[in-house]
């Protein structure tokens, strides 16, 4: 019945829409696309055969209900609410070759033969236009981040560098064959055997010493130690740190040879995938990371996600050293493996309220922070919340993270990525009108990371009272999660309405056909108080869970997981992809 | 079909032209003559994005299509499953609201 293109399911036309089209010349609607008209704010489109006309129905002048249709043939108005009267359908009844009408107010094709809507991709391609139109300028914004586009228009370059290959297991070169067999020891033999049995927890799995406070950085430290493309790329040697600092040694002096936060990450994965079950202490890391993060250099608590911020940046930092900088667009993460793997794009789109212009901005990310939502108690949630039980509706539809006022990571995704109108001391200055306006913002990922990081903001800073608290609310995260409602192409979708994206099919961007599935795993939770408080990492690997407490790893059922208070959720994606290497040369 | 699109609405033999239009309808062009319609309308979709009931009407039409399969549900199908519990379930603050703006309207347009 439909089709897939670009993960989005691309509807077939009903037989009387297939009937209308063939015999009405190649283009059916081009009558009706001079009645669109688009009214800003928020660039609504209707149909209306003059601007100042009030549509009513034919037969009975109903004007003031909802649901009132013309009909593409004879442009006659009728409505139709199919329970009580439809005198849409009666139309259609009557007279052969009128079943196709449009809903006056919402610009939409329907079929009153079908009772369902039906999609033209010429006459969508037509709204949208009228709608893109209204809000587009000619003019280009300052700064070096911000991209004007309309919706038609450029799509950040790129992403459109590298052609995607198939994907083809690894084999040695000669240089690589011969060291293999010199310098390698088996995995498994008789000696280490006893290490990996399989009742024994899987590799890379060693407790981690507090050194002082430090389960901020363990929690995290786990958490990247099995994060799959970053361990993939230190245990197949990507950074290699006598190399590395062999080659710093020699350029800068004794004093820089020491900062790289990348040799410090490849010793520490050295260290824990050796197979070797004692806990480690990674005082030199710490260390390092101190020479980094100067300003966090202490024995207190710190933040897990300062943490992980600060460590990506300092990755970034050194391996950035050598190449030469800003070379590699924002967001495409070819700086450095930090990037490639967690780094993202978000786009946020500003649209003033008083004359409907859009403003685009792209800009990177490596991580989304999400706000919990407010509180659960208002008004509006909870009476509505009543009315629905009421009702006695199928036992599937009251699901509680709907309903019962449970938080949800999807339900904090939907909010991040919905469309919220800024206060009135928050007005955005509008290039059209050439005053700060009230804005309508709304947020969309452009393109996905390999990994997702997702840190729930749990720390409520009170202006008032001058002092921060933390949020205990409990948020329910699944295990898989597919991104896909909240990518750029699924809320511009959902913004003009329900219709044929006019750039379906458009093969310009690679990323738009990659899986938008992902993986949970690993959870960074956070226990106490704002001050006073400990973290903990679960860990999941072929289906298992492992909760790590600093030294402590110990197996735990996933229900315990569930039940654990996220403060950062990663996710990985299911599928991945190949791309062409940029250095010909190397592996 | 050109011409068709600009001809006026087909008026209905049957119906009496002589009809005095309710208030209703007075009140329904009023709003829309002044565009107070359309701002009322944006909102009302605000309020009901923000209260959540959006979400929940998605909810139930999502499950609807997950139980029927979704080759078998209509937009008629959709309609007629929400449009009860829709109407029932806005939340009393916004109708307050809202009534309250028609109110002011109405005053302030001495009708």
């Amino acid at each position: 019945m439909s089709s897939k293109i670009n993960g989005h399911v691309s509807p077939q036309p009903c037989p009387h829409l297939l009937v209308f089209r063939s015999r009405n010349g190649p283009k059916p609607f081009r009558a009706l696309q001079d009645c669109i008209r688009v009214k800003p704010p928020g660039g609504r489109a209707a149909i209306r055969r003059e601007p100042t006309e009030v549509p009513r129905c034919g037969t009975c002048e109903e004007s003031s209900r909802s649901r009132l249709y013309a009909c593409v043939a004879c442009a006659a108005v009728f409505c139709h609410a199919p329970l009580l009267h439809s005198h849409a359908s009666d139309h259609s009844l009557s007279i052969p070759g009128h079943e196709i009408a449009v809903d006056v107010d919402r610009a939409e094709l329907f079929c009153c033969a079908c009772g369902d809507q039906v999609y033209d991709r010429d006459f969508d391609a037509a709204v949208v236009l009228a709608q893109t139109v209204n809000a587009t300028a000619t003019t280009s914004t300052s700064g070096s981040t911000a991209m004007q586009c309309s919706v038609a228009g450029s799509q950040p370059e790129n992403l459109r560098k590298r052609r995607r290959v198939d994907y083809r297991p690894w084999e040695p070169d000669s240089g690589e064959h011969i060291s293999r067999g010199n310098q390698s020891i088996p995995l498994l033999d008789a000696t280490n055997a006893s290490l990996v049995s399989s009742t024994q927890q899987p590799w890379g799995f060693r407790g981690l010493n507090n050194l002082g406070n430090t389960c901020f950085m363990n929690s995290i430290l786990q958490a990247l130690l099995h994060t799959p493309p970053l361990r993939n790329y230190f245990l197949g040697d990507r950074h290699n740190r006598y190399y590395c600092q062999q080659k710093n040694g020699a350029i800068n002096g004794t004093k820089n040879s020491r900062l790289c936060l990348a040799c410090d990450m490849d010793a520490l994965f050295s260290a824990v995938f050796s197979g070797d079950r004692t806990p480690y202490s990674p005082a030199k890391f710490l260390y390092s990371w101190w020479q980094h993060a100067a300003n966090l250099a202490s024995y207190e608590q710190q933040d897990a996600h300062e943490f992980f911020i600060s460590m990506l940046e300092g990755i970034h930092e050194k391996v950035e050293k050598d190449k030469r900088k800003s070379q590699s667009p924002a967001g495409s993460g070819d700086c450095c493996i930090a990037h490639r793997v967690f780094s993202g794009i978000l786009r946020s789109d500003v649209m003033c309220m008083v004359c409907g212009f859009t403003s685009t901005t792209y800009d990177p990310c490596v991580d989304i922070s999400l706000d919990l939502e407010p509180n659960q108690g208002g008004s509006g949630k909870s009476s509505s919340a009543k009315s629905l039980n009421s009702f006695n509706f199928e036992a599937d539809c009251m699901r509680p993270n709907q309903n019962c006022g449970i938080s949800t990571l999807k339900g904090c995704l939907e909010r991040f990525t919905r469309a919220e109108k800024l206060g009135s001391d928050q007005k955005l200055f509008c290039q059209k009108c050439q005053v700060r306006q009230e804005s309508l913002k709304q947020m969309s990922i452009r393109k996905l990371p390999l990994v997702s990081c997702f840190h729930v903001k749990r720390f409520e800073h009170s202006s008032i009272r001058k002092m921060s608290r933390k949020v205990d609310r409990y948020l329910q995260f699944p295990f898989s999660l597919d991104m896909a409602p909240y990518l750029s192409s699924s809320i511009l979708r959902s913004r003009f309405g329900n219709r044929i994206f006019p750039f379906d099919g458009d093969e310009q961007d690679a990323s738009n056909d990659l899986s938008t599935e992902f993986e949970l795993f690993a959870v960074v939770t956070h226990s106490g108080r704002l001050d006073a408080g400990h973290y903990v990492t679960y860990l999941r690997l072929s289906n298992q869970w492992y909760k790590c407490d600093d030294a402590w790893i110990t197996q735990v059922n996933e229900s315990i997981v569930r039940a654990a208070q996220g403060y950062m959720m990663f996710y990985v994606q299911k599928v991945l992809y190949y791309k062409e290497s940029e250095n010909q040369g190397t592996s | 079909m050109k011409h068709s699109v600009n001809r006026p609405p087909t008026p209905d033999g049957a119906e009496d032209q002589g009809n005095e239009p309710t208030l209703q309808e007075i009140i329904n062009i009023k709003l829309i003559e002044s565009g107070e319609k359309e701002r009322l309308m944006e909102l009302l979709r605000e309020r009901l994005i923000e209260c959540g009931w959006k979400d929940e009407m998605k909810a139930l039409c999502r499950s609807y299509v997950k139980k029927k399969g979704r080759n078998n549900v209509t937009l008629d199908d959709l309609v007629h499953l929400i449009t009860p519990k829709g109407r029932a379930s806005v939340p009393d603050f916004v109708k307050a609201e809202l009534l309250q703006r028609i109110r002011s309207f109405l005053m302030s347009a001495a009708l």
